[in-house]
């Protein structure tokens, strides 16, 4: 067995909470993408419907007894797709509670990793233990690495909630496209974010060195 | 090494090298297809002006948000790139049979009689005719390779309206009337390349 993971084995109870954090940032983060994924194509769905709405003609002049009986009229249509639109909207007001909740996991996982930033600036004084508890990282480290992902995915959350309030109410098609954009790009969680999550994984043992 | 085995040589390696170059070709075009969405999704953020809109209350939104298109961008690039060398080892290997094939035409051309290279048989197509068109198509590779090439050395990442248009653009290279001709070529050589 390697010196790192004997490290590991270790029962000191930060080493395993830290070493329990990263995973469950790791889980969190695969589980924000499936939700992003999913509630792009909502997000889509409900432009797509939008757009068809939009180009319905209001029916300008009544249309005969006799026909009512076999078409369905313009305005049962239009009924049938505010309906679908709402289910549309609804569904993606899913994929954003779902979203809270884990943004609220990661505010946990933050509150965790400053309990045991905590705990040691009393076992050690402020300077911290004088040995690394992983490979290398200061404990602070892990304590600022956490508060970067969770405000990135905080911001990233206030986004959405605004995309998911504007999307069917919006008739112009830049801002839609724009709107579209922002959920999949997802602009205030960069590549550096993820390299971050990389970097706390390594650290932790859980990608290999 | 006959001139006959060569020649064969080099059509059985065509077949199989124009296989691998529609399907590369195939894993372009959605490629393209999406350099064009980016391009358009580019476009709408600069028709908008983010402070008239909700998203106001994000005022590095713009920023972050053509940062993260480009770099969209810059990815399938990359990606396209890679599919280019796998372009250009086709057309180097297409190159390297039929260039085998010629210079042993060009070392027995002496003591070759012209009545018996124009010799069209029923099961076989004279030697000339082969050589023609295996120069035929180690051209259409070439020239195809370099249009593409070219196509995509000249995007730039930050122009929108260019990258809208590339998959129109990069389409308007097929040319499927000398593809059509390979394929026809390659039937009338059915016995042949059967034969031992």
């Amino acid at each position: 067995m390697s010196s790192s993971n004997t490290k590991f084995s270790a029962v000191t109870g930060s080493v395993r909470k830290i070493k329990d954090n990263a995973a469950d940032w790791h889980n969190l983060m695969l589980k924000w993408e499936k939700l992003n994924n999913d509630g792009f194509q909502f997000a889509t769905n409900i432009v797509n419907m939008r757009n068809s709405q939009r180009d319905q003609q209001p029916p300008d002049d009544s249309p005969p007894a006799s026909a009512c009986q076999t078409f369905p009229s313009a305005v049962q249509q239009q009924a049938a797709g505010a309906a679908e639109l709402q289910d549309e909207c609804s569904r993606l007001q899913a994929v954003v509670d779902r979203m809270v909740v884990i943004v609220a996991k990661m505010e946990h996982l933050m509150s965790v990793q400053q309990g045991i930033q905590d705990l040691e600036e009393f076992q050690f004084g402020p300077e911290g233990r004088t040995s690394p508890l992983c490979h290398s990282w200061k404990t602070k480290e892990f304590e600022e690495s956490s508060r970067v992902l969770l405000a990135a995915f905080s911001q990233e959350l206030k986004l959405k909630q605004v995309i998911l309030r504007e999307l069917a109410h919006t008739a112009v098609a830049d801002l839609h496209m724009v709107y579209l954009s922002c959920w999949l790009h997802q602009p205030f969680i960069p590549a550096q974010t993820r390299l971050a999550l990389e970097a706390l994984l390594l650290e932790t043992g859980h990608r290999l060195l | 090494m006959s001139l006959q085995g060569a020649v064969r040589r080099s059509f059985v390696a065509l077949q199989d090298q124009r296989a691998a170059w529609r399907s590369v070709l195939e894993e372009c075009d959605p490629l393209m297809e999406s350099l064009g969405n980016l391009g358009q999704q580019m476009k709408a953020l600069s028709r908008v002006r983010v402070s008239d809109t909700p998203l106001r209350a994000f005022p590095d939104l713009q920023e972050r948000l053509q940062f993260q298109l480009l770099q969209a961008v810059d990815l399938l690039l990359q990606r396209l790139g890679d599919r280019m060398s796998r372009l250009q080892s086709i057309r180097d290997s297409v190159g390297g049979h039929v260039s085998a094939a010629l210079q042993l035409y060009q070392d027995s051309a002496d003591s070759l009689d012209v009545a018996v290279a124009t010799q069209r048989s029923s099961v076989a197509p004279s030697l000339a005719d082969m050589l023609e068109w295996l120069q035929d198509a180690e051209r259409f590779y070439r020239r195809q390779f370099l249009q593409r090439k070219t196509l995509l050395l000249t995007l730039r990442r930050d122009d929108r309206a260019q990258l809208e248009g590339a998959a129109n653009a990069w389409r308007s290279l097929d040319s499927p009337d000398a593809e059509q001709q390979i394929t026809d070529n390659l039937c009338r050589l059915g016995f042949f390349l059967e034969a031992q």
